[in-house]
């Protein structure tokens, strides 16, 4: 699976990290603003429930998880 | 910030949701609730209390299970009928309507929330805040303006109120030349956003106001784009190409408009009180601004502005340990679980640095997560860095608030809101 994620959307709410820390983290940018950094771009199959909680519970559904 | 040394047995007898001068520090009654678990069904009303950070996590997770019918009525939604049996879900599409705002988007649930909420899920990104944070350092300028030769302030008066519903105003593209009415309407008397009749029931539509002008401004935007959030709201549709109503619109930015304000002024409040009373943060953060977005949030875990939030069980399930049956209403305490020992080592106190400094839930968590965290957070920062810019040595009146140790301050009276009513700041003017 992939990990596709819209930076346009992304509002820094952190709750990928939250779900998915070791596929996410949130990194403030120079001019102060949030967003989100995708550690795992391909993670393995053990983490596939995590990566989906993390696509099910963004609020401005910016992940996508999709199958290669 | 800290606790009193509160009995038990004192604490047994209170109800929470008639305590009166307790919400001046709640922080002892959920040590007390946090006492009987992470999960707690309190005697009074049943209402399950929840505050345990990864049990409040399972429960804003899941949509499913959880109603938010009842997030802002919580335990005084009245139901004409019982609600009993193992799916209650056709019982509250019966009656939520008639609910507390229930035509606000906290209260809507899947499929309903996911289509309203898209609507306005990609009108405050970073992005689009960067294009109007010219107007913030601006108009945080005009309001330091007008009262930097006094050497004090009013800080919510002088400035957290106005700025906060200026920048929404702004946002959303209200005219300037009605900006002193919006002003006049909405902060007329410091009351909460949710009214409360002495019965405790809340007032349906406190938004008349907002509801009409929204109006208009939609209408008009839909005749006459611009470049505004305003408009990118009246254009937006729906995942199936469709046009919303424009009530539906109004509503949403009405939404906006009023949750935008009041919390994030009490944010904007809590971090001048910790300046003020701090001098060697004050310096650190003067020397050290990247610290900035850290202390911000760590302000946010400490002094939660909204307290707490509510939900209603679809169906019998467990939470945390405890299992309930459907229809029991159950109380998130975000500012209890920003306080979980199990997840933020010494949670009472204040620290920069943190490695979790970002997991807090002061913004909620999953999809009904806070829309305007964003704004909030970039208001935050434009403030704290202009403030400290133009105000040195910034100091809580003694003569207002007492000495230091010995403070007086006061907070709004309820358990929904929490935020210095008033904070007396002097400091030296620089330019």
């Amino acid at each position: 699976m992939r990990v596709v994620v819209d930076l346009d959307l992304c509002g820094g709410h952190g709750v990928c990290e939250g779900a998915a820390p070791e596929i996410f983290r949130v990194v403030d940018e120079a001019d102060g603003y949030a967003h989100v950094e995708v550690i795992l771009e391909r993670p393995p199959e053990e983490l596939r429930e995590k990566a989906e909680a993390a696509e099910r519970q963004c609020p401005n559904r910016v992940i996508r998880i999709v199958e290669d | 910030m800290g606790r009193t040394a509160v009995s038990t047995s004192d604490l047994d007898a209170v109800d929470f949701f008639r305590a009166g001068s307790l919400y001046q520090n709640p922080y002892p009654y959920y040590e007390y609730l946090r006492g009987h678990g992470p999960v707690w069904r309190e005697p009074h009303h049943g209402v399950v209390m929840v505050t345990g950070y990864e049990e409040a996590v399972g429960v804003y997770h899941d949509t499913e299970t959880f109603s938010n019918c009842v997030a802002v009525a919580g335990p005084f939604a009245r139901w004409p009928e019982p609600l009993e049996g193992d799916d209650i879900s056709p019982i509250i599409e019966r009656h939520r309507d008639a609910l507390p705002f229930s035509d606000q988007l906290p209260t809507f649930d899947p499929p309903k929330h996911t289509m309203h909420r898209g609507l306005l899920g990609r009108l405050i990104t970073p992005k689009r805040l960067k294009e109007n944070e010219e107007f913030m350092w601006t108009l945080a300028d005009r309001h330091i303006d007008e009262f930097l030769d006094r050497g004090e302030c009013e800080f919510i008066k002088d400035y957290a109120s106005p700025f906060t519903l200026l920048v929404i105003a702004d946002l959303l593209g209200v005219p300037e030349e009605q900006h002193e009415q919006f002003r006049k309407e909405l902060q007329g008397d410091h009351r909460p956003a949710e009214t409360r009749d002495k019965d405790g029931t809340v007032a349906h539509k406190p938004l008349e106001f907002l509801y009409d002008r929204f109006t208009r401004f939609i209408e008009d935007r839909r005749q006459n784009p611009r470049q505004d959030v305003m408009t990118g709201l009246a254009t937006a549709t729906f995942p199936d190409g469709s046009l919303p109503e424009v009530h539906d619109i109004m509503l949403i930015a009405s939404n906006l408009f009023a949750a935008g304000q009041e919390t994030t002024a009490r944010l904007l409040g809590v971090m001048f009180q910790l300046i003020g009373e701090r001098p060697e943060l004050q310096e650190l953060l003067r020397r050290e601004r990247e610290r900035i977005p850290n202390f911000v949030e760590e302000c946010l875990r400490l002094e939660t502005p909204l307290q707490s939030t509510f939900r209603l069980t679809r169906v019998p399930t467990k939470i945390g340990d405890l299992s309930v049956p459907a229809g029991t209403t159950v109380m998130l305490l975000p500012a209890a679980a920003n306080r979980d020992p199990r997840k933020f080592e010494d949670p009472d106190e204040f620290r920069l640095g943190r490695s979790n400094w970002r997991q807090h839930l002061a913004f909620g968590s999953g999809v009904h997560s806070c829309a305007g965290a964003p704004l909030a957070r970039a208001e935050a920062r434009v403030s704290a860095e202009r403030l400290l810019d133009r105000m040195g040595d910034i100091r809580v009146s003694e003569r207002e608030h007492g000495p230091a140790g010995a403070r007086r301050y006061e907070y709004p009276q309820t358990y929904m809101l929490r935020g210095l009513e008033r904070l007396h700041l002097e400091f030296t003017p620089r330019r």
